[in-house]
């Protein structure tokens, strides 16, 4: 039951979401992974995708253009 | 009184990103309207040819004497300057517009380098963009979303080039900078 983050600040598209992906793949089930991202396109890229391999997702808005998204890998 | 940052419709206009189907058809009738008033459709990267030679003018060098000066209109558009130029009024007011469009949204962020790979990577991207851009005669703009609009055949050329170029870029993205 780990929180990973993944800090993807100052990166754009499609780095965020292809990060993310790989990230996934070393998570096991119950964990928690936290993506930074100062991109717009990216907190709607990462939330789209995760919400389509079935992952509850949140997406939060830290600071000004700051956003984490929270994926829980229930599977 | 509710702060106006929690009102729906300020929500729905400047807060979240407005859905691709929206972004399209504002882009098509923008461009309908663009070329009733200029005469030509939308483009963007013709503009910088001639913000380089305002620039190389200068500093002290002539570039009237190109070849690519010689064709009257692109004599005419050389002679004109960052007010009286349309692309490059058009081109300053994307830059305009995505600063308001940012600030409204209260998202402007100065974004850190992260690395110097990032940094190289986006400056050689830029320049073979800007190159292909000049070699195809326009970039995803000029010549492949006016190109289409204007039943061009040169737009769906590009189209699938652009697929391939893609294509291969985003191989390379995941070999090289992840």
């Amino acid at each position: 039951m780990a929180e990973v983050r993944l800090d993807c600040m100052g990166e754009a598209c499609p780095v965020p979401l292809l990060k993310t992906q790989k990230k996934l793949k070393e998570l096991n089930k119950g964990d928690v992974l936290i993506v930074e991202i100062d991109h717009s396109c990216a907190m709607k890229n990462v939330p789209e995708w995760a919400r389509k391999e079935g992952y509850p997702v949140e997406l939060e808005e830290v600071d000004e253009g700051e956003w984490e998204v929270i994926i829980e890998l229930n599977k | 009184m509710d702060k106006i940052q929690n009102h729906p419709v300020y929500k729905v206009i400047f807060k979240n990103a407005w859905p691709y189907w929206v972004g399209g058809i504002l882009l098509g009738l923008l461009n309908v309207c663009l070329f009733i008033v200029q005469g030509k459709p939308w483009g963007v990267t013709t503009t910088f040819v001639y913000w380089g030679t305002w620039i190389m003018d200068a500093v002290g060098i002539d570039p009237s004497g190109w070849d690519y000066f010689q064709i009257p209109n692109n004599a005419a558009n050389q002679a004109k300057n960052f007010l009286t130029h349309s692309g490059s009024v058009m081109n300053i007011g994307i830059i305009v517009g995505a600063l308001f469009a940012a600030l409204a949204a209260s998202q402007f962020k100065i974004k850190k380098i992260k690395s110097w790979k990032q940094v190289a990577s986006a400056l050689g991207g830029g320049l073979i963009m800007g190159y292909g851009a000049r070699i195809a005669f326009g970039c995803n703009i000029g010549a492949f979303f006016s190109g289409i609009a204007s039943l061009s055949l040169h737009g769906w050329l590009y189209a699938v080039f652009i697929f391939i170029g893609a294509w291969i870029g985003s191989k390379i993205l995941v070999k090289f900078l992840m």
